[in-house]
């Protein structure tokens, strides 16, 4: 006969632990890409098909005075490193939602495996997942003429893109938590959308016209798109144009894990 | 120290839905629980509210020791839950989600594969382990969440509807497997919808109806309370008037019933022998024979009017509405 | 009643329940509409100044000039969409039930067009009104809306014949939806966005002879300047092409459909 337990359960829930939690749950996500065949495809055209077709589509506009570079790819491969980002942070989000749907989220819940560890390893893995574009979107673009950024440059930018996945994840996971369906894949897609694309996206700032200029202008991501530009524009990168971009990123994402947590903790109200 | 403690148990949902309204029970240690009663009767909110995943909006509840709104971190390293829907990710290898699970409950991987394949031999999933869930049958499913429930050597094991859709070899499977925890000092909380599972296998009964709980005790003393075993006996000839002669010298005689002649045996199936031979000796052919036991649904139905349902054999049983409430709770 | 009264009836109803059923539920509405809006709001925004470059066609403004290219993009959106519900339809067994009533087979799927034609008309509307309270002119006038919203309806169901043949062969709504990304493909190699001497090659040239481009024109020059005979007929043409193949490609499919029963 098996003792019973004079304590609850048979192990204590400390930092080894929840390491290694996180680990299991960037594993598990991790299947979704490498045991559904086909599966990181739709992850992958977008963001490539976006970045071929505006840069042949638009790629005159390198022509007009003032504008940064002449190599227009050159200037637009950031913002498909982050909207490759982005929908990938986004499918986290439906994932989770449909995790709950189907109560394989009640199973992570009624574990002793805290709150912020069960997010940590949900949201770790979207950051992981945004090289998979990030690396074809990057061997697209230098087969088709990208500045080489240099190292550190080629480093930031995929920092700052597994960032923005992380982001775009936490975004996700909030909106799963809070409406439980995955009907809300639309908003998370869009939201991640939207927000990239409102920032010097087509354009340097000075040559953008009307209402999005200004828009461009406050909106944070914007900071973190010409921080991943830089070296791919300019050869190279300097602290002042990476620092406010990096931190910009880092306090969205304190924000949003803020926002995250916070449903994570009504999720049995 | 009771295993469960419940007392004046509420929940209600948004929208005004109270799905739990007033419940209190207590669970002593090493003991099986069984929660009968119909669908949307309550018994997936109230395990749902005892498993920390949904907060009681009135009352109290301690699990293990544990108030579940102050403490649920340790109510959750206490408590081993096996759902309705066995929630499993048809992606990963039965191994896998064993190994998952003992990771969540922050044993070491050493200790996680070996529980892990000891578990999967006890309940006889050691040659799927390997195969992904998605190929698993539906009792093998099962077999599969219960074992992962098991991994932290939980003290109380909350089953919700644990053989609802199963077939009957598999049915019997967990019953034997949950006797044998059981056995193992194990407390058991389960909800079913099945009688004959309540019947079998709990201790303790407690029936549960609109979010209260009706009636609750042994199944033998709930079954005894309602009524005694009655033998119904047809007759060739229908010799009912001179059959009813006999048999009253055994029992109370019950109303006849269509050409039947019905007693009570208090002492069940010891006392149907002595009543044939005296039939026999009266001259009497008995064409046929039934001895009637009171069953838990009639048990039911003197508390509440009504019937306990037919158990839903589809899958759809434990799912969620989107808002987080089962979505078997009473509209 | 006639047979071709009946037919047309027939048609009416299921176009009425298809345009019912997308506006139902938002989140089929917001590809159409929404999402080619925000589009239109970032690229004239962020690409703006391509007006100054030698080469670009003497416009108003960058809004008058991408009006067209919206308008398109949720036609085909739009066609894309019926081509889901079909599928869908065809997967819940809604089709086998129409198939078993006494109506023509060919009804059902010009019924499911004719509410994609609607969605096209509707959609050239909403950016006709967007663009006039943006700062946008219509040149052409009355008459010029009037020819964009004919184009837009008579497009979007060229292009849905597209999305009911992949429907009615395969039957699977997940491979409808697998082509969302060949509809950006088709719609940047094509003067949707910018002219088609202004694109980089090779591009440049496949949008040259693309018909979604003349379409595109078609839409475009009552906005711009007066709708000039050649690029009407050119648009009229090129509808009549692609309309031609995709319900050429329809017919077939369902007819495969019938025969096989999947």
């Amino acid at each position: 006969m098996e003792a019973r337990s004079a304590t609850p359960g048979l192990a204590p829930i400390d930092a080894r632990a929840n390491v290694a939690t996180i680990r299991a749950l960037v594993r598990r996500a991790a299947n979704e890409l490498l045991r559904v065949p086909g599966a990181a495809i739709p992850g992958v055209l977008a963001p490539t098909i976006f970045f071929l077709g505006l840069t042949a589509v638009f790629g005159n506009l390198a022509l007009l005075p003032g504008f940064t570079t002449e190599s227009y790819q050159s200037f637009v491969i950031p913002i498909s490193l982050m909207q490759g980002a982005g929908f990938t942070g986004a499918a986290t989000g439906v994932n989770l939602a449909r995790d709950i749907e189907q109560g394989w989220f009640d199973r992570l819940l009624v574990s002793p495996a805290p709150r912020p560890v069960l997010l940590a390893g949900m949201v770790l893995s979207a950051s992981a997942r945004a090289l998979v574009p990030a690396t074809v979107v990057l061997v697209v673009g230098f087969a088709i003429g990208v500045h080489w950024p240099g190292v550190p440059g080629l480093l930031l930018a995929l920092a700052l893109a597994m960032g923005m996945g992380t982001l775009a994840a936490l975004w996700g996971v909030t909106l799963a938590l809070r409406y439980k369906t995955q009907s809300a894949a639309p908003l998370m897609q869009a939201g991640a959308f939207t927000a990239i694309l409102m920032t010097t996206a087509y354009a340097p700032l000075d040559l953008m016209v009307g209402w999005l200029q200004e828009v461009a202008r406050y909106n944070p991501v914007t900071q973190v798109v010409e921080a991943a530009r830089q070296g791919f524009v300019e050869g190279g990168i300097t602290w002042s144009d990476t620092w406010p971009g990096v931190l910009t990123l880092a306090g969205l994402i304190a924000l949003m894990a803020f926002f995250a947590l916070r449903q994570m903790a009504k999720t049995n109200e | 120290m009771a295993a469960i403690e419940v007392e004046a148990l509420e929940r209600t949902f948004p929208g005004g839905v109270r799905a739990v309204d007033g419940v209190d029970l207590e669970v002593a240690d090493g003991e099986i629980y069984a929660f009968l009663g119909p669908n949307g009767a309550g018994k997936t909110t109230t395990v749902r509210v005892l498993t920390t995943l949904l907060r009681p909006t009135g009352g109290r509840a301690r699990v293990a020791g544990f108030d579940v709104v102050a403490d649920p971190a340790r109510v959750r390293g206490a408590i081993g839950v096996a759902l309705q829907e066995a929630a499993l990710d048809p992606l990963m290898t039965g191994r896998e989600l064993i190994q998952l699970q003992a990771t969540l409950h922050g044993l070491s991987r050493e200790e996680g594969g070996r529980r892990g394949a000891a578990l999967l031999a006890r309940v006889g999933l050691e040659d799927a382990a390997d195969r992904r869930v998605g190929t698993y049958s539906g009792g093998m499913r099962r077999r599969l969440d219960l074992a992962s429930a098991l991994v932290h050597r939980p003290r109380v094991l909350f089953l919700d509807e644990p053989t609802t859709g199963l077939d009957p070899v598999s049915r019997k499977g967990i019953w034997e497997e949950v006797t044998r925890l059981n056995e193992d000092g194990t407390t058991v909380f389960l909800t079913t919808q099945y009688l004959e599972e309540a019947d079998r296998l709990a201790d303790r009964v407690g029936i549960i109806d609109v979010g209260r709980i009706v009636a609750e005790g042994t199944p033998g003393a709930l079954k005894s309370e309602v009524g005694r075993p009655h033998l119904e006996i047809r007759l060739a000839g229908g010799a009912t008037e001179q059959a009813e002669r006999v048999i009253s010298r055994f029992g109370r005689p019950l109303p006849a019933k269509d050409g039947a002649a019905l007693v009570e045996l208090p002492r069940g199936a010891a006392e149907v022998a002595p009543v044939v031979r005296a039939l026999d000796e009266a001259g009497l052919t008995v064409e046929s024979l039934d001895l009637v036991q009171p069953t838990l649904d009639d048990v039911f139905v003197a508390k509440t009017g009504h019937r306990i349902e037919p158990p839903e054999e589809e899958a759809g049983a434990g799912a969620l509405e989107p808002d987080g409430r089962p979505a078997d709770a009473p509209a | 009643m006639s047979p071709l009264v009946a037919n047309l009836r027939v048609i009416a109803a299921l176009g009425a329940r298809s345009v019912r059923q997308t506006f139902r539920r938002p989140q089929l509405v917001a590809p159409i509409l929404i999402f080619p809006t925000l589009l239109l709001a970032i690229q004239t925004g962020g690409a703006g100044r391509a007006i100054d470059l030698p080469g670009f066609p003497e416009v108003d403004g960058f809004l008058d000039f991408m009006l067209a290219g919206s308008i398109i993009q949720s036609t085909l959106l739009a066609g894309n969409s019926g081509g889901i519900a079909l599928a869908v339809d065809i997967e819940m067994g809604f089709t086998d039930r129409l198939l078993a009533a006494p109506i023509s087979r060919f009804a059902i799927v010009l019924g499911r067009l004719a509410g994609t034609a609607a969605l096209g008309a509707l959609a050239a509307v909403w950016f006709i009104a967007i663009g006039m309270i943006f700062g946008a002119t219509i040149h052409e006038g009355v008459l010029g809306a009037v020819w964009m919203v004919a184009f837009g309806a008579l497009s979007a169901v060229a292009f849905g014949g597209i999305g009911a043949a992949v429907a009615l062969r395969t039957g699977k709504a997940s491979v409808v939806q697998g082509l969302f990304p060949l509809v950006f493909v088709i719609l940047f190699l094509s003067s949707a966005f910018f002219p088609a001497n202004l694109i980089l090659e090779p591009a440049g040239s496949v949008a040259e002879y693309n018909p979604l481009s003349f379409i595109v024109e078609g839409i475009r020059d009552p906005v711009i300047s007066t709708l000039s005979g050649e690029t009407f007929w050119k648009a009229v043409g090129a509808i009549a092409l692609v309309g031609g193949i995709s319900i050429g490609l329809s017919a077939l499919a369902l007819r495969h459909r019938l025969r096989t029963g999947g």
